[in-house]
């Protein structure tokens, strides 16, 4: 037991450092795309030490309380995060209602603690984080439904495994209409463009976390490294067969969140109503047909 | 300690007989509580105090039987005082009356904090524990006339309790609705009764069949959904549980609705499908039929308690959702799903009794549950916040909540039967669940301190604390050692003859699936310690009142942000309000038609004008006659 939480928290830890450095190499990726030099590899890195390191305000023991919910959460979720088919903590315990509701205590610590800070603005920070939540969240959660009635396994390992074996194709060739989906709905919860507009900096003076400085929003940079490595990493076992070793792992990871970022780059925002009638509609539409043509008919591409 | 509690519960859950106590009626239970009602009535004329605590020494009691004797398989079954009665003790019925008395028992607490300023606290004590009466007799009795007896026992004195809060139309629609629900049971009763020839229970529902059967499916499940308060006969819960006495809208929400999901599953379960297998979804078409409707009652639910101002009423849409799973569960004809359906009806008790309680504590200081018109208590009540959080995470299904397992069981048989429709209302359910759920959490309870209720706002009283601190408790309990309560929903299943589901002290298996709520919960609270130790660490903060900030003091003037604070999600709001307005649109023309009607009736049948009473009597006379009647 003692093995495997600290193996857990070994993996939360490498999540954190692989997804900061992934951030730092993309942003000088898209730097030189756009003809500049862009800051640092290590500048995210700089961003969260200088910012846990400054004094801050806080308004009560909910607001503090919160941001500790909110990144011990993610934390939590992290250490259930299977890495390779040898790197996991708690083997046979990768149920996917895990990774669904546990995620979701992120997010509801940042709104508790944000509610508490007194400010209205904070309000409708959140209530447009809330909202992102509803629309990207059910079209990914049918194509994991989908996912999960077509192998018949309910772990996130077994998932992986079952695409490695012989016969059976990566669920990204299997399920294209879903891995789009999919993709969608990583831009969502990425805090992406289109979707980014909760987190966007050009809404930030009505954001969730206007009332957060120094160390507290420092630690809530770390809880959203810590959640975008737990997302790339579901796709990566989701749809790209998981990993064999740690190195297939982070060159997938870095495949996904590169692609995902240069996408990102290419959009401009969605407005709140917009992006929610916008994932109600095609990624809805998408996913529910993707589900009833795999699981009702038995139709996915092979190879 | 927990471990030690937790071997003690089980070994009695195990080896009740152990125990060795001597039998108890279940008859001179019913009127022990009929007669402590009468006594309550009397104590509470004299001295508020007093009868309040009859009421909760009576509902405790009532629990101490039911746990000791009810497990232990000592409830007496035969009546010798009212002779025509008759009982059957069932671990269903037991199930039922023991979540029921226990939410009865804990809310009893609060009655004196709220009764004292009531005009009728006497009667409110008496109906209470009518209504408790009604309850035990509805799921012991083993006879269709006596539970339609029972039903009408807990609507009748249930009906007038509610009018003892803030309006009489809420127990007038709760009396239609209930009525409706228990005439439809009635029809399909008196229909079960002529084939079978026989109004017992059990027999009644082994040998229905044909035509009958179909129709007493559909009257029962008719009558399930107006109890629980399921799309479409769902009007009479916000208008209901908004308006019913601060402390009775958890003992409806919570206990009350879940005599609907009793009703549901005679039918669901008990009776032999009545229709083919859909073999696509692999369930019999009507189960699949009512499943769905169960779907569309979550999506309603939770897209109207999004749209509720009131927090009594958005908890209440609340219920109506929750109801829906309860529903769903029910008609997936697996244990893992029946369980799921169990853990639930507990769950959701303890959660929406919890919330309710929390609303309650705060409407007593502020008078009002207008989550417009009030904000910023938090800092004067931190107790009922935290009780306030931890039901609403259960509420959602976060994991160490009991909400968790019940919400892991039932998504178990949707993704491993493929149930698309019904799980994309299961996810809108539970994300939808955050959105609505915060909504009194950030404008009630947090928020600006308003001035005008600076001084006076305190902490609810111990007597309204105690419950809510148990419930606190529960929630947590339940999520955290399942195994508890699973060994009494697997007597329940094994009842109903479906195998029992594979449950340890920490874990369970559903499928191929196995889940350890314990683990999880070291899980997180491991990433908790490492959040806190960060914290601490790197600890450099200083306090900021709200008086200090500029923005707290001065911008909530801004229209927009007291538009954003009363329309909190107005954007996705005005996407389908179009739509959910039409079915209460179309229950206001039903009613208004009614009124039309029954008007006109009154003018033709009931006129001053001794003529046209002349007229009718000549008519009815001459039908008769024609008739060969006379």
């Amino acid at each position: 037991m003692i093995g495997s939480l600290l193996t857990g928290i070994g993996i939360a830890a490498f999540g954190f450092f692989l997804q900061t450095l992934t951030s730092g190499l993309n942003r000088k990726i898209v730097a030189h795309i756009q003809k500049k030099h862009g800051p640092k590899w290590y500048q995210e890195f700089l961003d969260i030490f200088k910012l846990i390191n400054k004094p801050s305000v806080h308004h009560g023991w909910i607001f503090d309380f919160g941001i500790i919910v909110a990144l011990g959460g993610i934390i939590a979720t992290a250490m259930f995060v299977p890495l390779t088919n040898n790197i996991v903590a708690f083997y046979g315990y990768y149920d996917f209602a895990i990774f669904i509701y546990l995620f979701f205590v992120g997010i509801i610590g940042m709104t508790i603690s944000a509610s508490a800070s007194s400010n209205p603005l904070t309000s409708i920070g959140m209530m447009k984080a809330l909202k992102s939540l509803l629309a990207y969240e059910v079209p990914f959660l049918i194509v994991v439904l989908t996912i999960i009635n077509l192998s018949g396994e309910n772990n996130l390992s077994d998932i992986a495994i079952f695409q490695q074996l012989d016969g059976n194709n990566w669920f990204i060739i299997a399920l294209p209409l879903g891995a789009l989906v999919v993709i969608f709905s990583l831009m969502g919860l990425l805090g992406k463009k289109p979707c980014d507009l909760y987190v966007a900096p050009c809404d930030s003076h009505t954001g969730a976390m206007i009332e957060h400085g120094g160390q507290e929003l420092g630690m809530l940079y770390i809880m959203h490294e810590i959640a975008v490595f737990i997302a790339i990493s579901l796709f990566v076992h989701l749809f790209l067969g998981g990993a064999q070793n740690i190195f297939a792992f982070i060159l997938k990871y870095f495949i996904v969140y590169t692609s995902i970022n240069l996408l990102h780059v290419l959009y401009k925002h969605f407005e709140i109503a917009s992006k929610v009638k916008f994932y109600y509609k095609w990624p809805l539409f998408l996913a529910v047909l993707q589900a009833i043509v795999a699981i009702y008919f038995g139709l996915l591409i092979n190879f | 300690m927990v471990k030690y509690l937790n071997l003690k519960i089980n070994m009695y859950l195990h080896h009740p007989c152990k125990v060795g106590y001597s039998m108890i009626s279940i008859e001179v239970l019913i009127l022990f509580l009929i007669a402590a009602s009468a006594v309550s009535y009397l104590l509470t004329k004299l001295n508020t105090f007093v009868g309040s605590m009859m009421t909760t020494i009576t509902t405790f009691f009532t629990l101490i039987v039911l746990l000791i004797f009810g497990l232990n398989q000592s409830l007496e079954s035969s009546a010798t005082i009212v002779n025509f009665f008759s009982f059957e003790p069932t671990y269903l019925g037991l199930f039922f009356s023991i979540v029921i008395t226990f939410i009865y028992f804990l809310i009893s607490f609060a009655h004196h904090c709220f009764l004292s300023e009531n005009e009728y606290k006497d009667v409110y004590n008496f109906l209470f524990l009518l209504s408790l009466a009604g309850v035990i007799g509805s799921f012991f009795t083993d006879n269709f006339l006596q539970l339609f007896f029972f039903f009408e026992l807990i609507v009748w004195s249930t009906a007038f309790l509610i009018p003892l809060g803030k309006s009489k139309k809420a127990a007038v629609t709760y009396f239609g609705f209930s009525i409706a629900g228990s005439f439809a049971m009635l029809f399909g009763i008196l229909l079960l009764g002529a084939q079978v020839g026989s109004f017992d229970i059990s027999y009644g529902l082994e040998n229905v069949s044909g035509v009958t059967a179909v129709i007493v499916f559909i009257s029962f499940l008719f009558s399930a959904f107006a109890k629980l308060g399921l799309f479409p006969l769902h009007t009479w819960l916000p208008i209901t549980h908004g308006n019913a006495p601060h402390t009775f809208s958890p003992v409806l929400s919570g206990a009350l609705v879940k005599i609907g999901a009793f009703i549901a599953i005679f039918v669901l379960i008990k009776m032999d499908p009545v229709s083919e297998l859909f073999v696509e979804v692999n369930l019999p078409s009507a189960h699949y039929f009512f499943a769905l409707l169960g779907s569309l009652s979550i999506i309603f639910g939770t897209i109207m308690a999004i749209r509720s101002d009131d927090a009594k009423q958005l908890l209440a849409y609340s219920s109506m959702s929750h109801g829906g799973y309860i529903l769903i569960a029910f008609s997936m004809l697996s244990s893992v799903a029946f369980a799921s359906g169990f853990y639930h009806i507990v769950a959701h008790a303890l959660a929406s009794a919890g919330a309710f309680l929390a609303i309650a504590a705060v409407a007593r200081q502020v008078k009002t549950t207008d989550i417009k018109g009030i904000s910023g208590v938090l800092q004067k009540m931190p107790i009922t916040y935290v009780v306030y959080l931890i039901s609403v995470l259960s509420l959602i299904g976060i994991p160490l909540t009991g909400g968790f397992i019940s919400k892991w069981l039932l998504f178990k048989p949707i993704f491993y039967n493929g149930w698309v429709f019904i799980g994309i209302a299961g996810f809108i359910g539970s994300i939808g669940s955050i959105l609505y759920v915060f909504r009194p959490l950030s404008s009630l309870l947090s928020g600006q301190e308003q001035i005008k209720f600076d001084i006076k706002i305190k902490e609810a009283p111990l007597l309204m604390l105690i419950p809510m601190i148990i419930i606190t408790f529960l929630n947590v309990y339940t999520g955290l050692f399942p195994h508890t309560l699973l060994t009494l929903i697997n007597k329940v299943i094994s009842e109903l003859g479906y195998p029992r589901l594979d449950a340890t002290l920490f874990s369970i298996a559903g499928y191929d699936g196995v889940m350890n709520p314990f683990l999880i919960g070291a899980v997180f609270l491991v990433g908790i310690l490492i959040s806190f130790l960060i914290f601490i660490t790197l600890k450099y903060t200083h306090p900021f009142s709200s008086e200090n900030e500029h923005l707290n003091s001065d911008t909530i003037c801004q229209k927009e942000l007291l538009y954003h604070r009363a329309h909190y999600f107005d954007q996705i709001d005005s996407s389908y309000r179009s739509v959910v307005t039409k079915m209460s649109d179309f229950y206001s023309f039903l009613t208004k038609e009614i009124l039309l009607i029954g008007k006109k009736c009154v003018s033709y049948f009931m006129s001053n004008h001794i003529e046209i009473a002349i007229l009718w009597i000549i008519i009815l006379l001459a039908t008769l006659l024609l008739g060969g009647l006379l």
